[in-house]
């Protein structure tokens, strides 16, 4: 007898991809099912279903904010490398233009506007009526993206995890043209998203500043920053 | 007042990580970074290893973007997909340099539920949710339940499994087996 149950069963298809997908199989194992599923639409098919089935699973393991190096690690690496379509384009604009290398804030800011542009272009999406990249002053690195679907609320986004001493705080701070001073928008835990109401607030204008700054830990005392500033950016509008 | 979860779009997303616009990566990791890296973690144990592993997710995401088929599952499904799969791998093609030893927090308090007894450390928290999945896991006995549960967020082996719980490997096999085609049959 030559019956190959994991060729001819669909039951043991089916649990083979189970498995696979649960995580329970050796390197070769997994190696071996990698490979046959390339060539194997059954195995695929079966393997689709069982991610589909579990992934739900993901969501019990408690979230763990990335360090602040890990985003800037990944664009030097996307810099460096050339996707495998575009490799072949020895001449092509990817290869010509060093588009990617030290991207400044003003380029990171245009590229989430336009993005979220693209984004709105889909139906479902409701837009954000404004964008602010936060960068650090000295290196125009991005830290912070904040995201306002409407003028009464923003979202304050990391993208990474702050270094913050222990006995200082991160203060957010906005001020738009005309007004006397920038107001606190309260204190931020590094790593952590951020939603504030605006209620108390004109509405969002365009090239409305915000900023991180550090502050003593229960925030600046006297209701102005007073510490040096960590991240700034303007609003700008998404058409 | 809270704002409620503004509507994302992964596959949008995804889309115009195929068309090589970058700024939709950047969306991306603002709103998944996180959640990937404790998946990560969680499977590789280690807090630089991890990071690594999400490193070389993004990467993934990027230039793979366009063999996304929306037909084959969800764009979120994907990016997880893709991020657990790599963090298995790692784990299994270094398992020697990998061995956690006997005291690691990590390795033992999540196989202490196993048993089927309170776990008060074990920091996975079991919450039935509104997924299809929490339903049919709720029909499977506690430890079978915690056996798939914990072999699927820590990426343990049959081996380990079946060592954690001194349990014969054929128990565990078959426990897993059977647990895996009662889950197939409740979920469809």
């Amino acid at each position: 007898m030559t019956f190959k149950p994991d060729q001819n069963d669909p039951n043991a298809l089916d649990a083979l991809a189970g498995e696979y997908v649960l995580g329970t199989l050796n390197a070769e194992q997994r190696q071996a099912v990698e490979q046959r599923m390339a060539q194997d639409p059954m195995l695929q098919a079966a393997v689709d279903r069982w991610e589909a089935r579990l992934v739900p699973l993901n969501d019990l393991v408690p979230p763990h904010p990335p360090s602040a190096r890990l985003w800037p690690r990944i664009e030097r690496s996307l810099n460096a490398a050339t996707s495998p379509d575009k490799a072949k384009e020895q001449h092509g604009w990817w290869n010509l233009l060093p588009l990617w290398r030290g991207l400044s804030a003003a380029g990171l800011a245009a590229t989430v506007v336009l993005g979220t542009v693209l984004l709105s272009a889909s139906p479902k999406v409701s837009p954000p009526a404004y964008v602010v990249v936060l960068v650090a002053p000295q290196n125009q690195a991005p830290g912070w993206v904040i995201q306002a679907s409407n003028r009464q609320n923003i979202q304050l986004i990391p993208l990474g995890v702050a270094h913050v001493p222990s006995d200082k705080a991160l203060e957010f701070w906005t001020k738009a043209e005309g007004w006397d001073g920038p107001v606190s928008l309260g204190l931020v835990k590094p790593g952590q998203t951020l939603s504030v109401p605006l209620d108390s607030l004109p509405p969002l204008e365009p090239n409305q500043l915000f900023e991180l700054t550090l502050e003593g830990p229960n925030g600046s005392p006297i209701g102005k920053p007073t510490g040096p500033i960590q991240f700034i950016g303007r609003a700008v509008k998404v058409i | 007042m809270t704002l409620p979860e503004p509507f994302f779009d992964y596959e949008a997303c995804l889309l115009a990580c195929a068309r090589g616009e970058r700024q939709a990566l950047v969306a991306l990791y603002a709103k998944e970074s996180a959640r990937l890296l404790g998946v990560a973690k969680r499977i590789a144990r280690d807090n630089a290893l991890a990071e690594d592993i999400v490193h070389d997710a993004f990467i993934k995401i990027w230039t793979r973007a366009a063999s996304f088929d929306p037909e084959r599952g969800s764009a979120r499904g994907w990016i997880f997909t893709v991020t657990r799969h790599l963090a298995l791998n790692f784990v299994r093609n270094n398992r020697h340099a990998l061995q956690v030893s006997e005291d690691s927090e990590m390795l033992l308090h999540p196989l202490a539920s196993l048993d089927g007894q309170a776990a008060p450390q074990d920091d996975l928290q079991w919450q039935p949710g509104t997924e299809r999945i929490h339903g049919c896991l709720e029909q499977l006995e506690p430890a079978r339940r915690s056996c798939i549960v914990h072999a699927y967020v820590d990426g343990y082996t049959h081996a380990e499994i079946a060592e954690k719980l001194a349990t014969p490997l054929g128990t565990v096999k078959a426990w897993i087996k059977r647990s895996l085609s009662a889950l197939r049959e409740c979920m469809g």
